[in-house]
């Protein structure tokens, strides 16, 4: 029988899609995909455009945007997180006129109002070669 | 569109249960004897089965071999909470084709830990939202209730008085699971769960099951004298889905709501049935609908009297939030409770003029938007 393991933090499953975002992260890059056909920026990575169904490639974004809405998550559904609980976790809309899921982090983050400006900040996780975008009020 | 000769029949039900172990398929059976009691049917009756859940990795086929049935037309219908009307649309296409005359549509949810769940977080819930230690659909539900209070001025109070509301219309409905009274100020001390969401702003997991008997008009009026039309069903699937900028506070119901009224008057439905895994979303709802302009929901709570005795009845068994939400079976909760009122046989909730109802699915909360399903149909009693 398996020995009962503490929870894990959980990390994505990177697949070849959504590969070029996460070695953006490692490289403190944030991507997104822009359609070569009608020029829409879209995210999360997908294998055509959302619109068009064009080919897709990668531009890098600034990182930079503004609360569009967040929650103080004090039940993760998984239960590693439960030490960090209260969760800030945010809908921000990038400054390229996308909105991402993701979560707030920063001493000052109590103070977090809907349309404060915000900016990423890559957080390691418990594997070496996964970094998390998350952000912080700028 | 507009259906002319498709009815409900009746419905079976388990009791809910927030402890029981009992296997899905014991559910699915209580589910089913309880409407073949009921209907006078005989299991060899029915011709077509559509079976939704998320508990167990059996499909409708399988499910159909271990029950017994031999059928001609199957259907696994998972659209989320959208389940139980999508389920009936696509058995009344069936049914309108000619293909099955009596259709038995299932849904159950069970905690029997020696069968596997059935389903993955989706790709971009796993990959893009649980990594950041979300608290599941209340976070998803949180977002848009926040965004709803801040642009519209919506309070705490007018989402409250959704929850109830139906928690009054629970008392008297022996299946809820909630059915002591529930004040404002009980609704607004309940635990943040994740905030602006509270605690009885959620659904309770819980086991049971549910099944809807379905049938061309001609064998409903040789099976009952309660004859409850479907009328109009319409739905939308990823409303908004190209748009990175959406507006998170208005659904797809908003042009299911647009079909539906293309078939009957706003005013011509006497009761709501709202799927409500959170009281903003009826509110929202009520909004797509067109009851009042967008933003106006809280006013219009304000203004009107939820419960099974008011002026806009809305979820008059209690709904899922004091019923209990059985899983995916939480979506035919509110397609049973519209065809009891229709039936008159609502016993301590029983809406006065019960003629026409209006039932609503939402499922899928997702990434950046709302709602990947959304669906809605219209029932009518005819003498």
């Amino acid at each position: 029988m398996a020995e009962a393991r503490a929870p894990q933090k959980s990390l994505p499953k990177i697949n070849p899609v959504d590969r070029p975002f996460w070695e953006g992260a490692k490289n403190n890059k944030f991507l997104l995909q822009k359609c070569n056909s009608c020029g829409k920026v879209q995210f999360f990575p997908r294998i055509a455009c959302v619109d068009c169904f064009g080919e897709v490639s990668w531009i890098e974004a600034k990182g930079t945007g503004k609360i569009h809405s967040f929650t103080l998550v004090r039940v993760p559904r998984n239960p590693a997180f439960k030490e960090e609980a209260p969760i800030y976790y945010i809908n921000v809309i990038l400054d390229e006129g996308v909105i991402i899921e993701s979560r707030l982090l920063g001493d000052n983050k109590e103070k977090v109002k809907m349309g404060d400006r915000v900016k990423v900040r890559y957080e390691q996780t418990h594997n070496p070669d996964i970094k998390l975008p998350c952000f912080e009020l700028a | 569109m507009r259906r002319k000769k498709v009815c409900f029949v009746g419905y079976g039900s388990t009791e809910y249960s927030r402890k029981s172990e009992e296997s899905l398929l014991g559910q699915y059976a209580i589910a089913i004897r309880d409407v073949l009691n009921k209907t006078g049917l005989k299991k060899k009756d029915i011709n077509g089965l559509s079976v939704t859940t998320q508990a167990s990795p059996d499909t409708a086929p399988h499910v159909a071999e271990q029950l017994g049935f031999e059928l001609d037309w199957v259907l696994n219908a998972d659209y989320g909470g959208a389940s139980g009307v999508g389920a009936v649309s696509r058995a009344a296409d069936a049914i309108e084709c000619g293909h099955l005359d009596i259709a038995l549509l299932l849904a159950g949810n069970s905690f029997d830990r020696s069968v596997a769940h059935q389903r993955q977080l989706e790709y971009q819930r796993g990959n893009f939202v649980d990594v950041y230690g979300y608290g599941g659909p209340n976070s998803l539900m949180a977002l848009i209730q926040r965004l709803h209070m801040e642009n519209f001025g919506t309070t705490l109070e007018q989402v409250g008085k959704i929850a109830v509301a139906q928690r009054f219309n629970a008392i008297n409905n022996p299946q809820a699971l909630f059915r002591e009274p529930m004040s404002m100020q009980d609704y607004l001390n309940s635990r943040m769960i994740s905030d602006p969401v509270r605690l009885f702003d959620c659904v309770m997991p819980c086991s049971g099951a549910e099944c809807i008997i379905l049938a061309s008009e001609e064998k409903a009026k040789q099976l009952t004298d309660k004859l409850v039309y479907l009328v109009t069903d319409a739905e939308k699937i990823h409303y908004q889905v190209a748009n990175m900028l959406p507006e998170k506070t208005t659904f797809g119901m908003k042009l299911v709501g647009e079909k539906i009224f293309s078939e009957v008057k706003r005013e011509d439905i006497d009761l709501f049935e709202i799927y409500d895994d959170y009281p903003i979303a009826v509110m929202i709802q009520i909004e797509d609908f067109g009851y009042c302009k967008k933003g106006d929901g809280g006013k219009f709570v304000d203004a009107h009297d939820l419960t099974y005795k008011g002026d806009f009845p809305v979820n008059t068994g209690g709904g899922e939030l004091s019923v209990g939400q059985a899983g995916l079976a939480g979506g035919f909760l509110h397609v049973i409770e519209g065809l009891r009122q229709l039936r008159g046989e609502a016993e301590g909730h029983q809406v006065a003029k019960a003629e026409r109802a209006l039932v609503t699915g939402i499922g899928w909360l997702n990434y950046g938007r709302n709602l990947g399903t959304t669906s809605a149909l219209v029932m009518e009693r005819r003498k």
